[in-house]
This record gives C-alpha cells, structure tokens and sequence, in this order.
C-alpha cells in the first residue's frame, strides 16, 4: 500500500517537473516568470484527481514588464485542456447572460494562448489584504450572503434559458442528486469495509440517502439556480469588499442551496459560528421549505465529501491514511448531527483539528496556508 | 370577494413582483377567496391560496395559450384580475379579461420589464393593450421585506415601517378593487 503512495506521488512529481522545465521558457516568451515557490503542486495535491481526468497545474508567476502577481493555469492533456477551456467558457457566458442579473467578479484574464501543446491561462492575482478567514465573522458573513444572493440571481427556467445555459454549465435535478449519492454511498460501502466507523457510517449514509429519495420534491422547487458547487474560501478571494470567483468550472445550474451547503459544511469546521449565522439567516429570513432544501443539500454534499476522503483510503499509506481515516470520521459525525439537526460539538471539532495538526505533513501545511 | 392575482413570477422565483405578489395573496387571503396564477413549478404554498402554475419550460405560444386558459376559467367567477406588468402575463390578462368583462387592475411593478417593453415595438404594444384596458393602475410599492440578520440588533423600527406599508398598499388597492379593507 505504502508503494502506491509513494508511486502516486512520485508520478506527480515527475509531472510537475517536467511540464514545469516544458512550460518555463514558454511563459516567459509571454512575458512571465514562473514563482520558485509553488505551493499548489505540495502536499496532498498528488492525491486530488481532476474532475475530467485531465492534469492541470495552478501556478504563481510573475508579469516581467512590472512583476505584478499572476496567477497561471497550464495543462497539455486533452481532458485538463477541455477543463480550461469550459471554465473561460462558463466565465464568458457567465457575462452574457441576460437573466443573471447581477454581476460576477472574476479576476482579469491576461492571456488564453495555446503553445508548444499547453493550453495557457494567465489571469490577475487578486491580492486581498487578509485572508478570508480571518476576517471578523461579520464581515464573513456579509461577503458570502452577498455571494450567495448574486448566485440565486441566475435562474433558468423558461424553455430559451435552458438551451442558453445547459450545454455550458450543465444542470442537476433532484433525480440526479439522488442517483449520485446512491452510488457515492455503495462506493462508501466497498471502500471503508474494514474501518471501525463502518456501521455508524452505514447507518447515516442509509438514513440520508432515504431522506434524498423521499424529498425529490423540495429538491426540485429550488432547482434551476445558478450554484457554485465548490464555494469555499479557496476559490475566491476578496478584494476592497469585492468578491471574485476563482474557478468558474464549478459553476452550474442546480439547486439553491448547493453551494450554501459545501459552504456551511466546510464552516461547520473551520468557523462554526458563520455555519450557524448563515443556517440561522436562512431559518429566519426565508420558508421552511428552504431550510428543508439546505438540510438536503447538506447531506448530499457531506456524502459526496465522504466518498471523496473514502477513495483515498486504499491510495494513502502512514500518516496520510491514519489523517483520511480521521477525516471520514469526523465528516460522519458532521452527517449524524445534520440529520439530528443539530450542531457538531466544539470537543469533536477541536479532537479532530489536533490529530489533523500532528498527521499532516510539512508540505501540506504550507499548501493550504496560501489556499484560504 | 375573488381575487384572481397574475404574475410572471413568483417563488421560488426570488425577484420583487415574487414575493409582492405571496406577500399579497397571504394578507389577502383571510378575508377573499384568493387565485395566483403564475408561470413555473412547484411554487411555494400558502394555506387558503389556490395557486396554478403554467410550466415555463414549454415553448412561448404553448405556455401562453396555457396561461390564458386557467386564467378564463378563473376570470369567469372572479370580482378582479390583479396582474403583475411583463408581457407573459399583460397579454392573457388583457385578452381575457376583454372576454370575461372582469376588471382588470394592472401593477406597474416589474421595472425591468417595463424596460425591456420600452425599446421592443411589439412589447410595447402588448404593454398598451393591457394599459388601456385597465381600469385602474398600481404605481405604488410597499416597501421591501425587512431581513433580520445575524449579529445585528433587530430592526424593530423597519419591521414597523415595513408593516404600515403594507396596510397603507391594501388600503390603496380596496380602493382599486372595490372591496372593504
């Protein structure tokens, strides 16, 4: 097992290598330098498999007219190339849209070339003064509600929406959602057999996925919506309280409260307080109805999350499996307190963090000091 | 008294004339026997409220022909037909109601669709034809649904506020649709 890691890693490292020596000379006829320090390619990134199945890099680079910080994104495999190209697609189209009314910030696109078989992406780096997370919840808060409202702005409904929007972003229904964590589950079921959460996991998996088939209904009422499938605070940053969205490719049409959800979730762990505000925002301001929406959405991404973490399982050796262990755990006991509806405790949230902070590897925490 | 209400929008859809229109249709309705008819699927209930919905996702003329159907056989009964300006719904409404003999009220409150009919001849003679068959116009806007946030104080004075401007709307349309307040 411990050799399929370190194939895994070695395999990335050569790659990054090599397209990084291929790419260099490349960049800098376009009048960048790649950054000596790069740390999207550390840690665990050898283990994040890409949407489509193509390899991309994300890399910090630097203008040579002026040195202002860019960010590139490079990939010579046909499937990275096609994530690429969809995303400057769905950034476009983002733009034309009549019915999304409000307006989306993105980072200035510097270059899109193709050259010695790499499909190129030069765009802005958004410097923000501080990082999202550690801004006072407040203010936390009425970034992302803000967010949020300009996503619930698009919604495509009518017969000439759907052909507009569909073919570029793609579109989820509740049949849809309900399907995925049907497989997600039995991906679960065969993957984490011999872990000692097995039948908590088992039994909260069944217990969501039921919830999901039972309520297709109130799925679909908050269908249609414009939703950031993966908004969390490493795809965006923040600038003169402006918000701008970092990767496009997650956009799609789909529930309400889907990106609310990976939100909420990913807060729940990080800063459980804004969980709450926005959880308490929805309950308050809006139908109960959607509130039911949320909690749907909740499981179905804590599901997905799970089976995310379960496929590393059998690709980790060491620390990194003990760490994947650990976070299956704590997710299942984030799922058990959604369907309870109740919060995660502060004991669980600080016992996972300190054996998360003694598992992670070196490189990994420099990974993800830059990412949030 | 009935009460026919006709909206492009309504939630989920999250835009203005959506939530006047619930809003409305909640504050009328222990009084009148009300009817929403709108485009859409799956809108959100309101207990005493039928709501009808046209699917938006079949063709224009389909879903048109759709909505001045459930609108006719709703008209026929109804006291007043209250309809939301947009093109969708000022032309089965204006088309039916010159059928039914039903009054009809008109609300000015969609701006974008307003726009929108400002700058495309045929919008705007779509828009006209339900102007001059209107017996009365709603230019006039409670104003909008005060939200409590989280780690601010709440916001008691425009709660208040945004009550009294609801009673003051109702009281403007008893006055439009003939009906004691």
């Amino acid at each position: 097992m411990k050799t399929d890691q370190e194939k895994e890693k070695r395999n990335w490292s050569e790659y990054c290598e090599k397209t990084l020596s291929k790419l260099s000379p490349i960049v800098e006829k376009l009048g960048y330098t790649l950054g000596a320090d790069q740390p999207h390619l550390l840690g665990e990134r050898f283990l994040i498999r890409p949407l489509a199945g193509g390899r991309k890099l994300v890399l910090v680079g630097h203008r040579i007219s002026d040195g202002a910080k860019v960010v590139i994104k490079a990939s010579d495999e046909k499937y990275g190339i096609a994530e690429l190209a969809r995303e400057r697609l769905c950034r476009n189209t983002l733009e034309k849209m009549r019915f999304a009314y409000q307006v989306f910030h993105s980072p200035k696109e510097l270059a899109f070339v193709r050259r010695g078989g790499f499909t190129i992406v030069v765009t802005e780096f958004i410097e923000q003064d501080s990082s999202f997370i550690s801004r006072p919840v407040e203010k936390e808060f009425a970034l992302v509600l803000a967010a949020f409202k300009a996503q619930e702005g698009a919604r495509a409904t009518t017969y000439k929406h759907k052909a507009l929007v569909v073919q570029t972003f793609g579109e989820m229904t509740a049949a849809d959602y309900y399907k995925k964590a049907r497989q997600y589950t039995e991906d679960i079921v065969k993957l984490i057999s011999n872990e000692e959460i097995y039948p908590e996991l088992v039994a909260a998996l069944a217990h969501a996925s039921a919830a999901l088939r039972d309520n297709q209904e109130r799925l679909d009422q908050y269908g249609g919506f414009l939703t950031h499938w993966d908004f969390t605070p490493q795809n965006f940053r923040v600038r003169d309280n402006t918000l701008y969205l970092l990767d496009h490719s997650s956009l799609r049409f789909g529930n309400k409260y889907e990106g609310w959800a990976r939100f909420i979730n990913f807060m729940a762990l990080y800063n459980p307080a804004l969980a709450q505000a926005l959880l308490e925002y929805v309950r308050i301001n809006r139908t109960p109805e959607e509130s039911e929406s949320l909690k749907l959405m909740r499981l179905f991404r804590l599901i997905e999350l799970i089976r995310y973490y379960a496929s590393w399982l059998p690709r980790t050796a060491g620390d990194l499996h003990k760490l994947t262990s650990e976070r299956i755990r704590f997710w299942t006991s984030v799922l058990c307190a959604v369907l309870d509806d109740k919060k995660i405790s502060q004991e669980k949230i600080d016992a996972y963090t300190r054996v998360r902070g003694t598992l992670r590897s070196e490189d990994e925490k420099h990974r993800q000091k830059d990412l949030h | 008294m009935r009460i026919v209400l006709t909206t492009p929008l309504y939630p989920p859809d999250i835009e203005e004339p959506a939530h006047y229109i619930k809003e409305l249709a909640k504050r009328l309705a222990p009084k009148h026997s009300v009817t929403v008819i709108t485009y859409g699927y799956l809108p959100e209930e309101i207990r005493g409220v039928e709501i009808i919905t046209i699917n938006k996702k079949r063709l224009l003329p389909l879903r048109l022909f759709a909505f001045a159907r459930a609108l006719h056989k709703s008209a026929r009964a109804a006291d007043v037909v209250y309809t939301q300006n947009g093109p969708s719904v000022e032309l089965p409404a204006a088309l039916v109601t010159l059928l039914t003999r039903t009054p009809l009220v008109m609300r000015l409150g969609d701006t974008r669709a307003s726009t929108r009919a400002a700058s495309h001849f045929f919008l705007r003679l779509v828009k006209g034809f339900a102007l001059a068959r209107a017996s009365a116009l709603v230019h006039d806007s409670p104003l909008p649904k005060v939200e409590i946030l989280p780690f601010q104080s709440k916001p008691t004075a425009a709660l208040v506020e945004y009550e009294h401007s609801w009673e003051k709307h109702l009281e403007q349309l008893s006055s439009f649709f003939h009906y004691e307040n």
